[in-house]
């Protein structure tokens, strides 16, 4: 057994010279256990997504089992043509990519202004950003609509990408990260003659390669996963995405297994997504949070 | 003191880089706040603003029957999101928090699901939840011999089990800020207790749960603001039923606004919830500045 792990456990109520007991290395098999079953629990659902969507309609509503009869490729490319899921993809992307850059530059900027320039009165600015933490933004979807058809911007990307461009929580983790930056390296380019702006470009990102990325893995599953405001500014135009198409299944009669198979594909990209980054997102949820 | 300083060049500069953004804000975030309370105190046919009639759009609402039932479930899904949602990070994070062996697989393991989208994440679990010999959960009591459960078809296990939902998805993160939390607490402490004899219980219940109560009581009041975030998740697993048993107030608002495209009764909803979120903010900003004073 591998106890001696247990020498470089730094945290928790077991230490290492508690081992020595067999009742306390008996507790400690049972959390181990039950740790595994939680997670267990918490892969065990896309898991079975992507089990059960090689499943036909027959053999769906027939055999009551998890596994399928056949691990047959063709039957979701059959589906992905059938529903046309490449389009939905294709607009997905745009709606992704656009919303990621708007969310690194206009709130990086706002932090920029609130954690280095400090211009006179932006505690002003700063609280109301603060304030706006707290209220979650579907309150106010009905005036947002009507402002945005008001201003003839539904069926189009716009507001839906300059909407990441006003997130308070990503203002916080800039700011935090921006103060983090040694002062001497600022008033060092503002002697060497470089503008505000300037400073910003050549000086603050290139230092902030890790709180960009962070902010960017963050707005790409937000914008992957948001439906409610897509659906209502795009549906209907053509630029329907992924999630926008597996809302509207809530209304028109689809069979399980397509809807299934839809699900599958909608939650591949953002999987993929966490495999590459698991570090930089579970370190980020940790930390980041606890201020926010 | 600098705060009496003069309005200076630099200080144009300065918001003149940030002023891009505040547009954003008062476009998506300020603005409609207040265009909100304007919206609730007209009469509209679809776009188009009528007649100011002052609070009648509260009164249409407040005595309309889903408003009770919206209002009723408010409560019901703050008890469940209590028992379930806020407890389960906690003790997901001090179980985590005991182990060596496999901690980085948990870490990533429990934060899984909060990167399946949430649209993704209620169509899964409706497939669960499906009523008959085929639904996932009846598939797997069946090999205990347990008989099919009809699960969300049965208004009094409704909310408990949106909650669950809501919680697979959502514990994992926050289990990973009590862990975070948890480690941070000195080996010292441990060592101390040791030596007066606490057993393994006694250090869990004296050292590692007193060092979250601050960090907790925090999350306590988000796990409140959540409640009101309410608002897909029953409209897609059941459209608020069986028979309104699950409506939120935010559904009722969708309602109002985009399915009877009476725009002015949904803000005047939004109005009367956020209000409740701005009382809960508040005693949010008074639980953490007192915590700061401490520190």
């Amino acid at each position: 057994m591998a106890w001696k792990k247990m020498k470089s456990k730094k945290d928790g109520a077991i230490r290492d010279y508690d081992m020595k007991s067999p009742r306390v290395r008996v507790l400690y098999i049972c959390v181990v256990i039950l740790c595994i079953a939680i997670v267990v629990t918490c892969i065990f659902p896309a898991v079975w997504v992507l089990l059960a969507g090689f499943k036909d309609i027959k053999e769906f509503n027939r055999n009551a089992t998890i596994f399928p009869s056949s691990l047959d490729l063709s039957k979701l490319k059959k589906t992905w043509e059938l529903l046309k899921f490449a389009k939905y993809y294709r607009n997905s992307a745009i709606l992704v990519a656009g919303a990621t850059v708007c969310a690194v530059i206009f709130n990086g900027l706002l932090a920029y202004g609130f954690a280095v320039l400090k211009p006179k009165g932006y505690k002003i600015a700063y609280g109301l950003v603060m304030w706006s933490l707290m209220i979650p933004a579907t309150t106010s979807m009905v005036s947002l609509f009507r402002n945005i058809n008001l201003l003839g911007l539904n069926q189009s990307f716009l507001p839906l990408w300059l909407m990441y461009g006003a997130n308070a929580f990503w203002v916080v983790l800039f700011k935090e990260f921006f103060e983090g930056i040694p002062r001497d390296l600022v008033e060092a380019a503002k002697l060497d003659g470089c503008g505000p702006l300037q400073i910003f470009i050549r000086i603050m990102l290139p230092l902030s390669r890790s709180i960009i990325m962070v902010v960017a893995i963050f707005a790409v599953t937000a914008a992957w996963s948001e439906f409610l405001l897509p659906y209502l500014v795009l549906n209907g135009s053509g630029k329907e995405t992924v999630m926008v198409k597996l809302f509207t299944f809530k209304d028109t009669p689809t069979d399980a297994v397509s809807v299934l198979r839809a699900v599958l594909f909608s939650i591949i990209p953002p999987t993929i997504l966490f495999v590459i980054f698991q570090k930089q997102i579970t370190d980020s949820a940790a930390a980041g949070a606890v201020k926010g | 003191m600098k705060a009496k300083r003069k309005f200076k060049r630099s200080d144009l500069m300065g918001w003149l880089i940030m002023l891009p953004s505040m547009i954003l804000f008062a476009f998506f975030v300020w603005e409609p706040l207040l265009e909100n309370i304007r919206l609730s105190l007209y009469s509209a046919t679809r776009f188009q603003l009528e007649e100011f009639v002052g609070l009648a759009n509260y009164t249409k609402v407040l005595r309309s029957p889903d408003f009770l039932d919206a209002f009723v479930n408010t409560f019901k899904y703050t008890f469940w999101s209590l028992v379930i949602g806020y407890l389960v990070p906690i003790i997901l994070g001090i179980l985590i928090s005991e182990t060596v062996h496999f901690r980085g697989l948990f870490r990533v393991g429990i934060y899984f699901p909060n990167i399946i989208p949430g649209l993704a994440t209620i169509w899964i679990w409706s497939y669960f939840f499906m009523p008959g010999k085929n639904g996932v959960l009846n598939i797997l009591l069946s090999k205990f011999g347990i008989s099919p459960q009809i699960w969300l078809n049965n208004p009094k296990m409704t909310i408990p089990l949106i909650i669950v939902t809501m919680t697979w998805k959502a514990a994992g993160s926050t289990a990973l800020i009590y862990m975070a939390r948890i480690s941070s607490i000195s080996p010292d402490l441990y060592e101390a207790a040791t030596i007066d004899g606490a057993g393994i219980w006694k250090r869990i219940r004296h050292i590692t749960i007193p060092s979250i109560i601050p960090l907790a009581s925090t999350l306590l009041i988000m796990q409140f603001i959540s409640v009101f975030q309410i608002l897909y998740e029953p409209m897609v697993l059941k459209n608020g039923g069986p028979n309104n048993a699950s409506i939120s107030l935010l559904m009722l608002m969708y309602r109002y606004g985009f399915r009877d495209f009476d725009f002015p009764a949904a803000a005047a909803l939004s109005v009367m919830v956020c209000i409740i979120l701005v009382i809960l903010s508040g005693i949010y900003m008074k639980v953490t500045a007192r915590k700061d004073d401490y520190a």
